[in-house]
């Protein structure tokens, strides 16, 4: 048995550094132009940046090594099953449970529950929105089973969407938008996705390009259909009361 | 070091229940190889204790120097530097975004090589920087979010659809915009943006932290969606 930990590192350190390039280029030009902080300042600048390094280093790798080969390994292993459709509650609990724990879900409904001045209670957003991510990414497992184009899921969601934001509040509408990035935490874009991409791969018939790519879309459609449908829920009640 | 506890429980949160689930999963229906098991948790620890790292520096490094230069910008009283670096810094922080390289690194391996990784990140990252300075202006303008939101995926959608479109282009592009706004650059916009907003409209600058976010992520949509024409 042999356990791979730092295979292919170089290739991501170099990567890393290309990355973190330009936004050091940024600073520093900042830096001599304008900002022109004292020197504890910019070492405290470039602890951040050495740390900002290590930590992106650390986290590819863990993906490159762990969650990519385990995922589609999984994803391998459902394939060659005759009841596939199990893959559509495993979807839902994982969407479920990335959702539930997330902390940035957690600000985000802090946030609305604040704006909208306790009538949204942050338990209730907690649970729609972990329930819409579950679905999403049931939904999307499902697709890959059954072949549905993206679109099927897509082109209703967003005219919803569209059509939902002609009666929302503007406030709503940017906290509704600003939502679809929460969802998408550090386990659906690295660990759920490798199981749908590997998922994707073994069926036959089916394209990896084009049935397994698509989750992340659906996971982010979920936050916005979620506010904004209690964001006029709580519109119309406040309607209701100025009446 | 309150912020190192802090950051620690909140990567732990957002990755322990999902790998304690996977976990019993693999032992009541997957079942598989010993090694994989182990694999998946030398990732777990690797892709914590990471995100540790990364988010305690962009913490004490990078976002309160996000929130200077947002500041100062506007200070200049030249509207058009506002555009032009918050062109560059949104260019910066997605090319240093983790989602997006898992993302694009996915895409380079899938594809067989044929959408190599940074072919998918540039674009991505220049989508990303040219909708932070839009979002600037719609701040300095007064334009209504939904406006913006109206127009940018009525364009993604004619894009989309239009036949010169290569298929698999689609389901990346979406995935795209959803990447962008990960743990690099949700932090990082805000700060900018407030620092710029709080400067430029005093009058009402909560209205207009929100929202930047929503914008940023259909840069990169409409970016992807244009390389998809290209290679078609």
């Amino acid at each position: 048995m042999d356990v791979k930990i730092f295979e292919g590192f170089t290739d991501i350190l170099f990567e890393v550094s290309l990355a973190l390039i330009p936004l050091l280029l940024f600073f520093m030009f900042f830096q001599v132009f304008m900002l022109k902080l004292p020197w504890k300042k910019v070492k405290d600048i470039f602890i951040g940046v050495a740390l900002t390094f290590a930590g992106l280093s650390l986290f590819l790798q863990g993906v490159h090594v762990g969650f990519l080969p385990v995922g589609q390994e999984i994803g391998d292993i459902v394939g060659e099953w005759q009841r596939q459709w199990i893959l559509i509650p495993i979807g839902f609990m994982l969407g479920f449970v990335a959702t539930f724990a997330e902390p940035a879900v957690r600000v985000l409904n802090l946030e609305v529950d604040k704006v909208s001045g306790g009538y949204i209670p942050s338990k209730l957003m907690l649970y729609t929105l972990s329930i819409g991510v579950a679905i999403s990414i049931a939904l999307a497992m499902a697709r890959i089973i059954y072949g549905i184009p993206l679109w099927y899921f897509l082109a209703p969601g967003y005219l919803l969407a569209m059509g939902m934001m002609i009666y929302s509040t503007e406030t709503f509408t940017a906290i509704a938008f600003d939502a679809g990035g929460v969802a998408t935490g550090p386990m659906t874009v690295t660990f759920i996705l490798a199981i749908a991409l590997g998922f994707a791969e073994t069926l036959e018939g089916r394209d990896p390009l084009i049935d397994g790519f698509g989750m992340i879309a659906l996971v982010a459609l979920a936050p916005i259909l979620s506010v904004l449908t209690l964001g006029l829920i709580y519109q119309y009640k406040e309607a209701k009361e100025n009446d | 070091m309150k912020t190192l506890a802090n950051t620690s429980k909140e990567v732990v949160y957002a990755i322990l229940p999902i790998t304690i689930l996977v976990l019993v999963l693999q032992y009541t229906l997957i079942w598989m190889p010993f090694e994989y098991v182990l694999q998946f948790l030398v990732g777990v620890l690797m892709v914590s204790s990471g995100l540790i790292l990364f988010l305690l520096g962009v913490h004490i490094g990078l976002l309160p120097v996000g929130e200077m230069i947002g500041s100062s910008l506007p200070r200049t009283g030249k509207m058009w530097m506002v555009i032009v670096f918050s062109f560059i810094l949104g260019f910066a922080i997605t090319v240093a975004e983790p989602d997006v390289h898992v993302l694009s690194g996915y895409v380079d391996q899938v594809s067989g090589g044929e959408i190599g990784k940074w072919t998918l990140i540039i674009p991505v990252a220049l989508g990303l920087g040219i909708f932070v300075s839009l979002s600037m202006a719609r701040i300095i303008l007064r334009i209504s979010i939904k406006w913006v939101l109206f127009v940018g995926y009525t364009a993604v959608f004619a894009l989309a659809f239009s036949p010169w479109m290569s298929e698999e282009f689609i389901p990346i592009s979406f995935d795209a915009g959803g990447v962008t706004t990960g743990p690099m650059a949700v932090p990082f916009i805000l700060a900018f943006g407030v620092g710029v907003a709080s400067v430029l409209r005093s009058d009402d600058k909560s209205a207009d932290g929100f929202g930047l976010v929503a914008l940023a992520s259909i840069g990169p949509l409409l970016a992807v969606l244009v390389l998809g024409i290209i290679y078609g």
